[in-house]
């Protein structure tokens, strides 16, 4: 054997070894002892502006540095060593609940009573429940949740149906919101007439169809990531526009909305200062309204139109669908859906500034829509309500200064886990499980990131 | 104002476009070989500053520094923003986007896991080290000015400009001349290929973020010094150099550092002519208009082609 | 390997973080406790002040509750409402449904003009240590009183000043778009121009990624005088690039900036500052001094803005609530009897018109001088001499 060789074998064998610390069982172990510091850093003491190394001290000596430790490297020891045992536990008890749950399941599928029981259900609950709950979570309910649901709702057409990634969805609520203002009168710039809220919902319907279909004109032969930030942009610039022009907009010093009133001159009636409930009955109709449209929206010619674009773009095209046209109809119904929103919205909190909408809240609202699973209406509502819900929950459980940290654990995790959503819309769940076997390449989002990285 | 006015916010502008250039190649380079908008990026950066911050903090700078410690002060601070950033990067990678790479998550699952990682980062940064602004102790005496054809320069803005340039020559170099580059190139290009070819594209892909992360974390640092270190620093900057990467041609290493440039001259030229609320109106407004006629950006995407 | 199982293990364990976390949080209730409210930001990005203003109030309430002159406790409720006034309004009604007695707060001014109505509606009386939006007390409010001095009397002062004391001409008016700064320097316009003083004004807004633009554009104005209406953290960076472009005029800011959080931010740079504030020094006297150190006892660190003006607010409410029957008192009584007080406080003396509006509007004048914040005096005597 040459030297040559010799020295090469060495470096093979040296390649082939694998030291004790390489071993997966000891990564894993690393991997938990990672994990515990990382945990005692998030559940640990606040930091203060005197000294930057205060928290890190103190946490890394605290007792639940320990604590967190045993928890995690007793899960490493439990799943290293005990896992056959675990294995057959969880195997008993998933043998116990196999069968009620595949019953349960197979029930839901056939048996039409049970869905339309089940919405019933939640219709009936909806509609009762909230008056008895606390008036902080009536207020939350209607000024936070109702709301979001229903931007929410309109930016699944624009992504989850019509397939185009919008980061800048606030932006119409926005110019719905300071249509609200300007048409009833209270922005420093009077409008021609001054018009009732409720007068105010077509019109703004109306300019945030004109304002989606000017944003989208001419971006609508951007494909996914430059749409992204082109329509990011479309947000800054309508946000700035707001706070920088205070002679129009009130900018931040903001401006006094009315709120919702009706006199139809044998019976009027206004919405109040305190009471959120009926707010939360006007919301629930605007709601109910809307998703009623769009589920039929789904089913109808241009919901087709809309997957047909989504799953193939060219071959759509190529048979006879009219892209330009169904893209830019998605775009503008998802925009005054989010103008709805707008007008209630000033309506119900009586005051809007340039803040409320900044940029964090459109990246929010994606969120929302994605966690509670994109293309389905009952999961985007599920999903804007939960993450609305939770930030709001979780004061009374954490520092609230650190509610969204939790928030973006969660969403961290839900992705690994769950990356349909809660509650997929069956049809993306199977474009995603087709894209994922390599089957298919759905549209830009769906089409797996790395593109072809095997 | 004059036209000496104009030639000095002109270089304020190439000032700025250099940190923006250089936190624009992150989002580059990790868009090159995963096409995937890394939201978290702007964390990255802003824990570059505090690892800068914290360095300083431990070795803190000698009242009336020499010419030679200052110098050391710098390139300490630098080096431990550059680690951290690095470090934070390469977690990311390994916790957040790993697992959904396996099983081939669609993009739009990673970008809510950037969102999600973004959010969790910039408040972990807030509840360790308080949330109030800081700034970097005086490592060298800033008054001194240098007259650069008439626009007047601060050891701060040379500091900037030569560091951020020395970056970007060296990450140059990386990219096209040493065999991890190579490889960058070859899994942007064409991944399943480049696996056939004994390239390890976990190890390319965890190398990738780090390398952006090393550079966003020194950026952070430059930041700090040149304005302050607070957890909410990211942001703006963040959002600013992902436009600046996507002007250039997302995927495209010089496409990023044009594009960074350019932003950073059109915002401070925006100030000089409407005024410091215009900023980022201005900014955006020549992104979507370069869009519009140029849909993949001025170079064009692509890592593996052009750079 | 940090793979899918890892993070399958690491989410019970996180959810189980939340459950132990959570523990610590339950307080016992009834008895004798009289629950007061902080509403105001605390969290989000003005996080800073809100927490100034909550550890003044704790320590308020520690120290009320640790003296044994009062036969009731005291049980301090945060409610946060990120400095947003959309989050206001259910903020205000969590205090409402806890059974609060009083509300120190909403702190900023949007907030406030969304939260006052509600807090009215419930008749709680919300005092403002902060809220300094000239137009709140005319809104008709009517359980909400300010305990501070608004806009107005600021920028008044400035200018004043810029008038009297200084043979300023042209004064550049910088605000940081915050509606905060916007009103403040909207103030400080007016009363310049009246005063005969050309007036530039300029916005920054808060988080400028690069301040030297906006520092050479005013710079740019040959002007004799700047004044920066905003907060401390933007004015930090602010005053460095200032000094750093060479501006050699009078500068001078508001109480957003009258902070050791400017001068630690500016360095060499704050030098010469002026600063204004409806507020005296709590590093000044005797009585303030103690509450200075046992503030930094407490929590670590020094007061900041508006710091020892909750405290202040904190302490007259808790006189208030022993004078008006403690235990027995509610909000109706309380409400009537804030609005005829007359509370010499660490800060000032606190009286409140029939607005809701505070009598004494008195403004300081403090200067940066090596690196501290130092007294000058009240502003109607310096402009006068």
């Amino acid at each position: 054997m040459s030297a040559e060789a010799l020295v090469r074998g060495r470096a093979a064998e040296r390649l082939r070894t694998v030291r004790w610390y390489q071993r997966p069982r000891w990564k894993r172990l690393g991997a938990m002892i990672a994990l515990a510091v990382l945990a005692v850093m998030v559940t640990g003491v606040q930091g203060t502006q005197r000294d930057l190394f205060y928290a890190l001290e103190e946490n890394l000596t605290s007792p639940l540095l320990l604590v967190w430790l045993a928890l995690t490297v007793g899960v490493w020891a439990v799943r290293e060593f005990l896992s056959p045992q675990v294995k057959a536990v969880s195997d008993g008890y998933r043998s116990v609940v196999e069968e009620p749950r595949g019953k349960l399941r197979r029930a839901w599928r056939e048996e039409k009573w049970l869905r339309w029981g089940a919405l019933g259900a939640l219709v009936a609950a909806a509609v009762f429940l909230p008056s008895g709950l606390e008036r902080y979570w009536q207020t939350v309910l209607v000024d936070q949740i109702a709301i979001y649901v229903l931007v929410a709702i309109g930016l699944n057409v624009v992504i989850g149906w019509a397939g185009m990634l919008d980061l800048g969805f606030i932006a119409f609520f926005a110019i719905g919101a300071y249509s609200a203002a300007y048409w009833t009168g209270a922005l420093p710039v009077q409008p021609p007439m001054e018009l009732n809220n409720f007068a105010v919902i077509p019109v703004a319907i109306v300019t945030c169809l004109l304002a989606g279909v000017l944003l989208g004109a001419p971006t609508l032969r951007l494909r996914g990531d430059y749409l992204a930030i082109v329509t990011l942009g479309f947000h800054e610039i309508v946000y700035l526009t707001a706070k920088n022009l205070d002679d129009v907009t009130g900018g931040t010093g903001g401006v006094k909305v009315e709120r919702f009133s009706l006199d139809l001159g044998f019976w009027s009636y206004e919405w109040g200062v305190i009471d959120p409930m009926p707010y939360y009955y006007l919301l629930l109709v605007f709601i109910a309204v809307v998703v009623f449209f769009f589920w039929r929206l789904e089913h109808s010619k241009v919901g087709r139109a809309w997957t047909a674009i989504r799953e193939d773009e060219v071959a759509a095209a190529s048979t006879g669908v009219n892209t330009v046209r169904f893209k830019l109809m998605a775009f503008a119904i998802g925009a005054s859906t989010s103008g709805v929103a707008g007008v209630a919205y000033a309506s119900k909190v009586g005051y809007i500034n340039s803040e409320n909408f900044v940029i964090l809240l459109s990246v929010l609202v994606l969120a929302y829509v994605i966690f509670g699973g994109m293309g389905s209406i009952a999961g985007v509502l599920f999903g804007a309500a939960f993450l609305v819900w939770l930030p709001e929950a979780l004061r009374d459980f954490v520092d609230p200064k650190d509610r969204y940290m939790y928030l973006g654990v969660l969403l961290v995790i839900m992705m690994i886990y769950r990356p349909q959503g809660v509650i997929p819309s069956r049809r993306r769940a199977r474009e995603l499980k087709l894209s994922e076997s390599g089957e298919s390449d759905a549209d830009a989002m769906t089409e797996p990131a790395g593109g072809r990285l095997s | 104002m004059s036209l000496n006015a104009f030639w000095d916010f002109l270089v304020l502008g190439v000032v700025l476009g250099c940190l923006y250039a250089v936190i624009a190649i992150g989002y580059t380079l990790v868009y090159g070989v995963l096409q995937l908008l890394n939201f978290a990026h702007s964390e990255v950066f802003m824990f570059g500053g505090f690892g800068g911050l914290m360095a300083l903090t431990v070795w803190a700078p000698a009242p009336d520094p020499s010419g030679a410690q200052s110098v050391l002060y710098v390139v300490v601070g630098m080096l431990a923003g550059a680690a951290f950033g690095g470090v934070v990067a390469y977690g990311l990678e390994k916790v957040a986007y790993r697992p959904l790479r396996r099983h081939k998550a669609p993009r739009l699952v990673f970008l809510i896991t950037a969102i999600g990682a973004s959010f969790f980062l910039y408040n972990l940064a807030g509840k360790l080290f308080g949330r109030n602004s800081l700034s970097m102790p005086d490592m060298y005496e800033n008054k001194r000015v240098f007259s650069f054809f008439g626009a007047e320069l601060s050891v701060t803005m040379i500091l900037i400009v030569v560091s951020a340039v020395g970056m970007m020559i060296g990450l140059d170099y990386v990219v096209n001349r040493t065999k991890l580059g190579s490889s960058i190139r070859a899994v942007a290009q064409d991944p399943e290929v480049a696996s056939l070819m004994g390239v390890n594209i976990d190890k390319v892909v965890s190398r990738t973020f780090v390398i952006g992360g090393l550079l966003g974390g020194a950026a952070g640092f430059l930041f700090g010094v040149n304005n302050k270190v607070v957890y909410t620093m990211g942001f703006l900057p963040g959002i600013t150099a992902f436009a600046a990467a996507v002007l250039g041609g997302i995927g495209n290493v010089r496409g990023a550092m044009l594009g960074g440039m350019l932003l950073g001259i059109v915002e401070t030229l925006t100030v000089y002519f409407w005024g410091e609320e215009w900023r980022y109106v201005a900014g955006f407004a020549v992104l979507v208009v370069v869009l519009m006629f140029r849909p993949t950006g001025l170079l064009g995407e692509r890592l593996g082609r052009t750079a | 390997m940090l793979n899918k199982t890892f993070v399958k293990l690491a989410a019970p364990l996180a959810i189980s973080a939340l459950a132990l976390t959570g523990c610590g949080s339950d307080s016992g209730g009834g008895g004798d406790t009289i629950k007061i409210a902080f509403q105001g930001p605390l969290s989000g990005d003005n996080v800073q002040l809100g927490t100034n203003m909550e550890n003044g109030i704790k320590l308020a309430i520690d120290q009320a509750n640790a003296s044994g002159d009062y036969d009731f406790e005291i049980e301090y409720f945060p409610t946060d409402d990120q400095g947003q006034p959309d989050k206001a309004t259910a903020a205000a009604q969590k205090a409402i449904d806890e059974g609060v007695i009083a509300v120190i707060g909403p702190a900023f001014s949007g907030p406030a003009d969304t939260a006052a109505e509600v807090y009215a509606e419930a008749g709680i009386p919300a005092v403002s240590s902060s809220a300094t939006r000239p137009d709140l007390t005319t809104k008709g409010y009517e359980s909400f009183l300010r305990a501070v001095p608004n806009d107005s009397a600021q920028g008044a002062g400035m200018a004043k000043y810029f008038d009297q004391a200084t043979d300023a001409e042209k004064v550049v008016v910088v605000d940081d778009k915050t509606d905060y700064g916007v009103g403040l320097a909207d103030v400080a316009e007016k009363e310049l121009t009246a005063a005969g003083i050309e007036v530039v004004r300029q916005s920054v807004p808060q988080k400028t990624p690069d301040y030297s633009a906006a520092a050479r554009s005013v710079v740019g104005q040959k002007a004799d005088g700047l004044i920066y209406a905003g907060y401390y953290e933007d004015a930090g960076p602010f005053a460095t690039k200032l000094a750093e472009a060479g501006f050699e005029g009078t500068t001078m800011s508001g109480d957003g900036t009258n902070d050791m959080g400017f001068v630690k931010l500016a360095g060499d740079a704050a030098n010469g500052w002026k600063l204004t504030c409806p507020c005296t020094d709590p590093t000044q006297e005797d009585a303030t001094k103690a509450f200075a150190d046992d503030y930094q006892a407490e929590f670590n660190q020094a007061p900041g803005t508006y710091s020892a003006e909750s405290y202040d607010v904190a302490q007259m409410i808790i006189a208030q609530i022993a004078e008006t029957g403690g235990a027995e008192s509610d909000s109706e009584k309380l409400l009537e009897s804030l609005r005829g007080v007359e509370y010499k406080g660490l800060t000032k003396t606190f009286s409140f018109d029939d607005k809701g509006e505070f009598k004494n509007q008195t403004i300081y004048m403090y200067e940066v001088q090596d690196e501290k914040i130092g007294y000058v005096g009240n502003i109607d005597e310096l402009a006068a001499e």
